[in-house]
């Protein structure tokens, strides 16, 4: 993770408003072309980290760096390589949806001659051509979220940051939203999303970070979050037939094997070895007359594995 | 050249504004309504005249004087040039109300209007300087107004000028009231930043205070500063159009170090300077986060507070006749402007001090690294009362100057500056701990911390005229210990001369200093706390 080059690196961010700590001495290094899902409950610090990355609130102590511009001190070079996305999609309702995105165009100073292509492109991937020039006051509420998303990607930034962006949408634009994140990491662009309906990063995340009460509990790839999360992998199996003794045996055999449990047809176990010593596992099965059906692995969902940190089975 | 013309014209938020209110349907109704109602007023201005005419000839036919007939000779002769006068006249000082009034108020509404509407910080997160959203803004939130008024233009000179003026005074005329309204507009900008959201009733009542305000600075005409009457738009009216209501009086003219200027000039010089410190406050300020705002650096608001007491000594004219038979006239001596100045010196202290509370979060920042030796007492995030002492000690100096500079018609004596250090040590005591209190208010769990800290303050001076009073009638001695314990007043004997002021003032001076290290300790402690981690759900 850390061999490429930060797209999205928050040193030592430290958020202080009142007498509550929201963010505390936070580090992270983001690479370019990752989506990073920041996941917590309500209150983790999220969004306050989203806002300082996003140069909306001053951190107390510490920096954010966006590709390599530190946002509080240099704001507008920043705001450059920024495509920001909140959960609410406010928009001008006295213009027109082409006049709406012209506006950020120019506010993210665009070169002049491209904005006009760039315009209807956009429009394009958001689906709102036939709404071009109608005004954004008649445009139904899911139309202004798609064209809130034009919005943030008009200027073609290189770091997205998304703060619960899916909340509000319906199945279908949750969808679209995800495609499009996809397309955007395609092209390059870093993501740096928030949520707390964790199904929803799952699919598309390549690393998370799991938040609580202002601090990082753990972050990277989700293979090394959930991996870390236990030291043992759940592995089941099936077989057909009358094998249950001599699996039982084999297994007992085997001292990494533990926790073994049987079902009609099957079972599971945990195994302490790595993932390339399962295979004389399976091998010794074999060779014992079971005639498995099938042997594999259990990944552990992010929801499993958030649901232990934040119950500290796993700290 | 092309920086100019991003700024104002190819901005991108004037373009906004421009765009949602002047489309093409809605502005050729306003061109319509212009029009309409210019041509209202031409012919109310031409029925006033007729109905004079008829007035003075129906006078004639019952009379037959040399008086009356003179009369209508006279209306017969200007006619149409006093028609096109008060058309004139009409339309002008309609112009000015609505360019005034409508750009303070849309202007006030403009960033609490976006908090609101939740798309503020999707702006903010443009590339769009502070300098660029807020000409955006200046220029495009009253834009219907502005084009409403270009309409009107043309109408505009054509009668002024048919009613006899030159083009220079219709051009100065217009020049008073655009740099009035942009400086209103400043204002309300201002006064937005201020309102986290649009709460219409407080930002309602703040621009209606700030635009009452400007109407009646215009009663400075006549004091010891008449130069301040040029921020009213009623002395361009009164004064540009040679409409004075009351003109058997001797022409009041402002001042500028004791020499007459046209009051266009003190116009623009106030509206630069005042106009100034606002940008200044609005360029840094605009994007940050609501509890972030600070509107001053400590540097920019001692220079502040110095432009301020310069200004004073600026707009001066000592002696002034005052329209009250029997009264001396403003600013007679040199320890009556010393005591005019200490008392604004007051008002000018305290408002540093509001420009100079730290953010909480800043404070601590402050606080960790100065237990650490990392930070000085002079720091931007530090505490504000050594920043006061500087700037109450500029003052004192630029006192010493102005008196200086008046010496010649106003005598100064050092017992004077004596009796001035002494008033405004006082008074800079009482200010720092006023503004000590606020900070400390800022502290603590109390919501809008610094509206509640100031209505605390206020319930303080009432209850320390109360007891003031009421010790005073049991007892005169009694009376002025409580006067001098409890407020500066004290410090404002006419009797006294030099630095001989009577005990209890001195034991009050010490009395303050004690409360305010109480302040220190009390600031100091809170400071100490822990942040508490937020309560996760």
């Amino acid at each position: 993770m850390e061999s490429r080059a930060a797209m999205i690196e928050l040193v030592n961010l430290r958020k202080e408003y009142d007498n509550v700590l929201a963010v505390d001495d936070l580090s992270l290094a983001i690479p370019q072309g990752e989506i990073f899902g920041l996941i917590g409950p309500n209150g983790a610090g999220k969004t306050t980290t989203i806002r300082m990355a996003s140069g909306l609130l001053a951190p107390t102590t510490g920096r954010a760096m966006i590709a390599g511009v530190n946002v509080a001190e240099e704001p507008e070079r920043a705001q450059k390589n920024i495509g920001y996305l909140s959960d609410f999609f406010a928009v001008y309702e006295d213009l027109k949806v082409w006049e709406y995105l012209d506006y950020f165009a120019h506010a993210y100073k665009m070169p002049e001659a491209d904005i006009p292509a760039r315009v209807t492109e956009v429009i394009a991937q958001v689906n709102l051509e036939v709404k071009r020039d109608a005004m954004i006051r008649g445009l139904s509420r899911g139309m202004k979220q798609r064209l809130g998303i034009a919005r943030a990607i008009i200027h073609r930034p290189k770091v997205m940051l998304l703060d619960e962006p899916a909340s509000g949408l319906d199945p279908k634009a949750r969808l679209e939203l995800r495609n499009l994140l996809r397309s955007l990491r395609d092209q390059g662009a870093t993501i740096l999303i928030s949520s707390h309906i964790l199904t929803e990063l799952e699919g598309f995340c390549t690393a998370i970070g799991i938040m609580e009460k202002g601090r990082m509990v753990r972050s990277g790839s989700i293979e090394q979050v959930t991996a870390a999360a236990s030291s043992t992998r759940l592995v089941r199996m099936s077989w057909v037939g009358d094998a249950l003794t001599a699996a039982e045996e084999k297994l007992k055999s085997d001292p990494r094997v533990s926790e073994v449990t049987f079902t009609p047809g099957g079972g599971t176990f945990r195994f302490s070895g790595g993932e390339e010593d399962l295979a004389p596992v399976l091998a010794s099965l074999i060779a014992g007359n079971v005639q498995v059906t099938w042997f594999g692995e259990v990944k552990q969902t992010v929801e499993e594995v958030y649901m232990k940190l934040s119950t500290h089975e796993v700290m | 050249m092309a920086s100019l013309r991003d700024l104002f014209w190819t901005n991108p938020e004037f373009i906004r504004h421009r765009r949602a209110e002047l489309r093409p349907a809605r502005a050729l109704t306003a061109a319509l309504v212009v029009i309409a109602i210019c041509g209202l007023i031409a012919l109310a201005c031409w029925s006033f005249q007729e109905s004079e005419l008829a007035r003075a000839q129906a006078g004639l036919q019952a009379y037959g004087t040399e008086a009356w007939k003179h009369w209508v000779d006279t209306i017969e002769k200007n006619f149409a040039q006093k028609t096109w006068l008060l058309f004139y006249r009409w339309l002008i000082g309609i112009q000015g109300i609505a360019l005034t009034f409508w750009t303070l108020f849309s202007c006030a509404q403009s960033v609490s209007g976006e908090r609101d509407r939740k798309t503020w910080e999707f702006q903010r997160t443009t590339r769009l300087t502070s300098a660029e959203i807020l000409t955006g803004k200046l220029l495009g939130e009253p834009v219907l107004l502005y084009f409403s008024m270009l309409c009107a233009t043309p109408i505009t000179i054509v009668a002024g000028i048919a009613g006899g003026l030159s083009v220079g005074t219709v051009l100065s005329v217009w020049l008073f009231f655009l740099t009035t309204a942009l400086l209103l507009g400043l204002a309300g900008m201002w006064l937005s930043t201020l309102l986290e959201s649009r709460t219409r009733g407080v930002g309602l009542i703040g621009a209606l205070g700030i635009y009452g305000g400007v109407l009646a600075i215009y009663g400075m005409r006549e004091s010891g500063l008449p130069g301040m009457a040029a921020l009213s738009p009623l002395s361009a009216i009164i004064s540009l159009l040679g409409a004075d209501p009351s003109p058997s009086r001797p022409e009041l003219a402002p001042v500028l170090f004791g020499r007459e200027v046209p009051w266009l000039v003190m116009n623009l010089l106030l509206c630069l300077l005042i106009g100034t410190w606002l940008v200044v406050m609005l360029v840094r300020n605009l994007k940050r986060d609501y509890p972030e705002i600070r509107p001053l650096s400590r540097w920019q608001a001692v220079g502040c507070g110095a432009s301020l007491n310069f200004l004073i000594y600026a707009l001066l004219q000592p002696g002034r006749a005052n329209s009250i038979e029997g009264h001396a006239g403003w600013f007679a001596d040199a320890k009556s402007v010393a005591v005019f100045a200490v008392a604004m010196n007051g008002l000018i202290l305290f408002l540093v001090g509001l420009a100079t509370l730290t953010p909480q979060e800043r404070l601590k920042v402050w606080q960790r690294r100065r237990n650490l030796g990392q930070s000085r007492i002079f720091a931007d995030d530090g505490l504000s009362w050594p920043w006061l002492g500087m700037s109450a000690v500029v003052a004192y100096g630029l006192m010493i100057w102005g008196l200086l500079a008046w010496d010649h018609s106003l005598p100064l004596e050092s017992r004077t500056l004596q009796t001035a250090a002494v008033q405004l040590l006082l008074v800079a005591v009482f200010v720092t701990r006023d503004v000590l209190f606020l900070q400390w208010c800022m502290l603590t769990r109390l919501r809008q911390p610094v509206v509640k800290g100031f209505m605390f303050l206020c319930l303080y001076y009432a209850a320390a005229a109360v007891i003031a009073t009421l010790a005073t009638v049991m007892s005169a001695n009694v009376g002025s210990w409580a006067v001098a314990l409890l407020t500066p007043v004290g410090a404002f004997d006419p009797k006294v001369t030099g630095a001989a002021f009577p005990a209890p003032t001195y034991v009050g001076l010490a009395f303050q200093v004690g409360v305010i290290g109480l302040m220190l300790v009390a600031i100091s402690s809170r400071l100490q706390r822990p942040a508490q981690v937020g309560a996760a759900a």
